[in-house]
């Protein structure tokens, strides 16, 4: 049964093919197959067009993920008719939705950005201009899509974060394309204030002499984070983007949804997933130097603090992938247990599924993905993999309704009243909970004491990259 | 007390308390009681009297816009040195279509006859912008406490024919055939630094050569086809002394062009302290000076000097992160700089700028700067 109030995504069902694993499995293997092919065309420094460097390939794929998520939580798909995204063959509409996702981030990059900003405001924007001040084409190149690439950083937080967090308003109950317009010109200014304050001071400094008279230099950040680069920035940024897709996820908003008033709950929740990411930020930043010791200023390889805090967003786009995978292919698994308990058996999956694909990627990308060995080239950017992999699968999930392992169907009224139900009894707070919460809460504290504990150990014993 | 609440606030207090101890300490000055304290080795590898060094050529390539046309061209900086299609190891399909097999073979019989010119020639039709080869080599002269001088050949240079004009210059091509150097370090396996190793042979067929253990099957296989019939010595990570007062150490890095693994020379110089002698530093110079420091005992505990190409901003690009080598240096308190080849003009300048001991050269023989210790140009340490 369609409802015409809900998202698309919010109204469909996806109804496994077959029982038991086959389906994850057929679909993961469908996935990498593709991931496989289009890394080898267009990313690959072995292979056919070898986007990788100088940052065209990252700037391509950190916008695709964007625009594949403007285009479904954002626009629920306007203007597609809602008819043609319910029936018409997930092929058919991966084809013709991923083709025009790829339209529409062309027209971004190369329209929006390089042609009328890179033109008319910040030369940094467009090649062209930076190779009439005398700089490279493969630098002019590179600095040109870090500098877009880095809107598409800030964008893919909070997009999304306001889709899932603020739940759209104050714009939900409007009708498609003045809901998604509302949304996504909201969320555009936003992110451009906070690029003004993020990143353009890392533009600014990119020349000789710095430009003092357009950009504050030094930044702000700089003594706090011990480094002028940006990557600061991308750190926390990417962990924002990495819990919002956690809280929609593997942790059913939860315990937000505790929160049974609206605003709060949605400014709570807002406000929580920054908290959660700086969180995760501070830590991922210790733990690298629990494992190779003080960052050092200046330094240029795995001690440089510019690069310890990349690494950190590099290291939490590790955990989004076990996340999303879990969430699609595995049907959120475990879902039999109360939701507290189903979130954090997920979470501890999502960290040993993270810590994996980390261990596996350095131990063998450089022979699957045609990248340098070791963690800290100058030029190595897991990123680009991780994220090319999640643009895969949400095409796959998204726009294809999880073909071939998967067919779609919708959600009926009893559903609906089911799933409302289950937010109202399960995401409650009880005063039972209350002692449970006080032994949880230093289960907690002291076993994030013993990772830190451990964390030096298992760098001492173990060596990923030989 | 109900079991199933019990166990969901125990779930939430879990992930509550694990991602508050996260964000509450994990940045605090109180996460240092888990960071171990810096325990020096102070390894003792002798000290030597002064070190001098001759820049034979720090010009890699002459024409950084082509140099980099070559790199967008290939399809970026990760990917294989060997298949650029450059000099020598051209076979004319163009760039990013070369391979060492089908490049060696065209030039072999000319490396066999001795007649690098020749080989170079041939390199010239089939690779691409042969001409804007040239290459990084210095001389390293090492006085011991008695005395006594030891020369080094650093590096090797990349093309033939520009290596064995710079090698008549500074007369090393008269060195190398009276045995007057003792052997040659390659510091890592870029071409500017290696592939002009047969002008090396072909002066001093026997000479003994140090490379790091990295090198690939390809560039192991360029130091028999070049007729090397000397001692070969494969530095592994770490420490390795070669005389009192010099040790080479091997840092295990990746490196852009998918080289891996670079060794740069520590010499203690007697009542002076650590100077510190480079190729590239793909390491960095500051890991360069933070090893020594929890490796190595040196004299007065001071960095004193550094040489060598130090490649921050190799291609005149720039990043921010470069501004914080700029400012990180400033501690470590050298008295006495001679940057070049891959520090960057820019870095140079803003060495210059910040008030840092930069040895001024003379930018004779295609050097672009006074800033740089260029061509034909020497340091010594001390002063």
């Amino acid at each position: 049964m369609a409802h015409e109030a809900l998202t698309y995504l919010e109204e469909r069902k996806l109804v496994k093919r077959w029982g038991g694993p086959l389906p994850a499995l057929v679909n993961l293997a469908f996935t990498l197959a593709i991931f496989a092919v289009t890394w080898w065309i267009f990313q690959d420094p072995r292979g056919v067009m070898r986007l990788y460097t100088p940052y065209l390939g990252y700037n391509y794929c950190r916008w695709w993920l964007i625009i594949l998520i403007w285009m479904a939580y954002t626009f629920d798909f306007w203007p597609f008719k809602r008819n043609w995204v319910r029936n018409a063959h997930p092929l058919q509409k991966g084809l013709v939705l991923s083709l025009v996702s790829v339209g529409t981030m062309l027209f971004f990059i190369h329209g929006f950005f390089e042609g009328v900003l890179g033109n008319f405001a910040f030369a940094y924007f467009n090649p062209k201009q930076l190779m009439k001040l005398g700089l490279t084409e493969f630098y002019s190149t590179e600095y040109a899509a870090q500098a877009c690439m880095m809107f598409a950083v800030i964008a893919s937080w909070l997009s999304p974060a306001w889709v899932v967090a603020l739940e759209g308003q104050p714009w939900a109950d409007d009708r498609q394309p003045v809901r998604g317009f509302s949304i996504w010109l909201g969320t555009f200014c936003l992110s451009l204030v906070i690029y003004f304050m993020t990143m353009h001071n890392h533009m600014g400094i990119l020349y000789y002499p710095w430009q003092y008279f357009t950009s504050i230099c030094p930044p702000y950040w700089e003594q706090f984070a011990e480094t002028v680069s940006a990557n600061f920035h991308v750190a926390w940024i990417m962990c924002c983007t990495v819990v919002v897709w956690f809280v929609e996820g593997i942790w059913e908003r939860y315990p937000f949804t505790m929160i049974r008033r609206d605003w709060p709950r949605r400014i709570a929740l807002f406000v929580g997933i920054i908290v959660v990411a700086w969180a995760l930020c501070l830590f991922f930043w210790y733990m690298q130097e629990l494992v190779w010791g003080d960052a050092i200023r200046g330094h240029r390889r795995d001690a440089a603090p510019d690069w310890r805090w990349l690494h950190v967003g590099e290291t939490a786009i590790f955990f989004l992938v076990p996340a999303l995978f879990l969430q699609f292919y595995c049907g959120n698994w475990p879902n039999r247990f109360s939701t507290p308990v189903n979130v954090l058996i997920r979470s501890l999956i999502v960290v040993a599924g993270g810590v994996a694909v980390y261990c596996l990627y350095y131990m063998y990308a450089h022979f699957l993905l045609g990248t340098q060995k070791g963690f800290s080239h100058p030029q190595q950017f897991p990123m680009i993999p991780m994220i090319w992999l999640i643009d895969i699968w949400l095409i796959n999930w998204w726009f294809m309704d999880g073909w071939p392992g998967w067919r779609r169907e919708f959600k009926t009224d009893e559903e609906l009243a089911e799933e409302r139900r289950h937010i109202e009894v399960n995401h409650a707070w009880t005063p039972g909970m209350g002692s449970g919460l006080a032994v949880g809460l230093g289960a907690g504290v002291a076993a994030y004491f013993f990772i830190v504990w451990l964390l030096p150990l298992c760098s001492a014993t173990f060596t990923l990259v030989k | 007390m109900n079991r199933r609440d019990f166990l969901k606030g125990a779930s939430l207090g879990v992930g509550a308390g694990a991602l508050g101890a996260m964000g509450l300490y994990s940045y605090t000055p109180l996460r240092r009681a888990f960071l171990p304290d810096i325990d020096r080795k102070m390894t003792d590898f002798g000290v030597c009297k002064s070190v001098k060094v001759t820049n034979i050529s720090e010009t890699s390539w002459f024409d950084n816009t082509i140099f980099m046309q070559n790199v967008t061209g290939a399809g970026g900086l990760l990917v294989d040195q060997y298949t650029f299609n450059w000099p020598p190891f051209g076979n004319g399909k163009g760039i990013g279509k070369g391979t060492y097999e089908e490049g060696i073979a065209l030039i072999k019989p000319c490396l066999d006859k001795g007649d690098l010119h020749g080989a170079w020639e041939i390199a010239r039709e089939k690779s691409v912008n042969a001409d804007n080869a040239g290459g990084f080599a210095c001389l390293v002269e090492i006085e011991d406490l008695e005395g006594s001088k030891t020369k080094y050949l650093f590096d090797c240079g990349w093309s033939y024919d520009w290596m064995d004009e710079s090698f008549k210059r500074e007369g090393i091509d008269r060195m190398l055939a009276n045995g007057e150097i003792a052997a040659l370090i390659l510091t890592h396996e870029h071409m500017d630094h290696y592939w002009g190793f047969p002008v090396v042979a072909k002066y001093a067929p026997d000479l003994p050569i140090y490379t790091p253990s990295t090198f690939y099957p390809q560039g192991k296989q360029y130091i028999k086809d070049a007729g090397h019939r000397g001692k070969w010595t494969e530095v592994t990570r770490g420490l390795h002394p070669i005389q009192p007062g010099a040790a080479l150490y091997m840092f295990e890095c990746p490196i852009i062009f998918k080289v891996f693994g670079e060794t740069s020379l520590y010499c203690n110089v007697k009542d002076v302290g650590l100077v510190s002698i480079t190729g590239c530093c793909h390491q960095g110079i500051i890991l360069f000076a933070d090893t020594a420091y929890k490796e190595l005992r040196y004299e007065k505990d001071k960095f004193y000097g550094l040489y060598g190409g130090l490649h921050i901003s190799p291609f005149d690009d720039w990043d921010p992160k470069y501004d914080d080598l700029v400012i990180g240096l400033k501690k470590w308190e050298i008295e006495r700089v001679g940057c070049n080849h891959c520090t960057g003009l820019i870095t140079a300048q803003k060495f210059v700028d910040a008030g840092y001991p930069v040895v001024k050269g003379t930018a004779r023989f295609r050097s672009k700067t006074v800033n740089y210790l260029g061509n034909g140009d020497t340091i010594a340490f001390p002063a």
